[in-house]
């Protein structure tokens, strides 16, 4: 008994610590270099582009798209419904809509938001 | 399956299936109680087979939890968590066979690792089950749904 409870201690604890290991790692995948440039024909020579995935189920995209244009209105702000171009979602790891990448002028990636609750929090920064 | 036929789902159901899960193999293993992994073999069959609305604790969330909850933040796909769902039936019921056969270190173990990766699922997001399905449908060009 006193080994299964240790067993399911050990367990609960991993859980426990699982969410902050995961936040960390995340951080890490989220740097810039872990992206490939966005394309050169949706970035159109601006200066700041925010490409954000969408699906046509995704009801909070729409808001999240006006959100973007309102907080950053000298950035061009382009549309992918992921499910129209798999590639270029799986090519940026798109798991979920709405999910929300800022390219500079080179197509690099500098931030990069999964959910409105991110876009929210990062307009509101 | 076809992706027009898929349905994006709320994530938070699987994710509470999980923890159910969870929580139903660690009091079992603590206390020996071994008809618990046939039992989640069969609940987990259940949803991985027919759907969200024949697993019972799917429909307890559907039904009880997410009415009281607010909306989702996003949708997701409902295939990457029904085959880890799958795989999941097959490990405990190769735990369950290793029971019969008189082999209850093996089945415990097996057990435990379905449980170990069920709670990083349900505490963290990170479902390895549905990373496969994922990995497959990229290499496949297999549209998502959400």
């Amino acid at each position: 008994m006193a080994a299964r409870l240790l067993v399911v201690a050990g367990l609960l604890a991993l859980f426990a610590l699982a969410p902050a290991l995961r936040r960390r790692g995340r951080r890490r995948l989220a740097a810039p270099a872990a992206h490939p440039p966005v394309p050169a024909t949706l970035i159109a020579g601006a200066e700041r582009t925010w490409v954000l995935f969408t699906t046509p189920w995704c009801a909070s995209c729409v808001p999240v798209e006006e959100q973007l244009r309102a907080a950053d209105p000298s950035a061009r702000v382009v549309t992918v419904d992921a499910t129209r171009d798999p590639a270029l979602a799986g090519a940026f790891s798109v798991r979920s809509a709405p999910t929300a990448l800022l390219a500079d002028r080179d197509g690099q990636v500098r931030a990069r938001l999964v959910g409105a609750e991110a876009v929210s929090r990062y307009v509101q920064a | 399956m076809a992706a027009a036929a898929a349905q994006p789902i709320d994530p938070r159901g699987p994710r509470f299936n999980q923890a159910a899960l969870v929580a139903g193999l660690l009091i079992g293993f603590l206390f020996d109680f071994r008809p618990v992994v046939p039992a989640y073999a069969v609940v987990l069959l259940l949803g991985a087979a027919f759907g969200p609305r024949y697993g019972p604790f799917l429909r307890l969330y559907a039904a009880v939890i997410k009415p009281r909850l607010a909306p989702p933040r996003a949708l997701e796909d409902p295939r990457p968590p029904r085959f880890a769902a799958a795989v999941g039936v097959a490990v405990l019921a190769a735990a369950s066979l290793a029971f019969v056969a008189g082999a209850p270190g093996v089945a415990w173990a097996l057990a435990l690792v379905v449980a170990a990766l069920a709670g990083l699922a349900a505490a963290t997001g990170l479902c390895v089950g549905c990373e496969m399905w994922l990995f497959y449908a990229r290499r496949r060009g297999v549209r998502l749904v959400a």
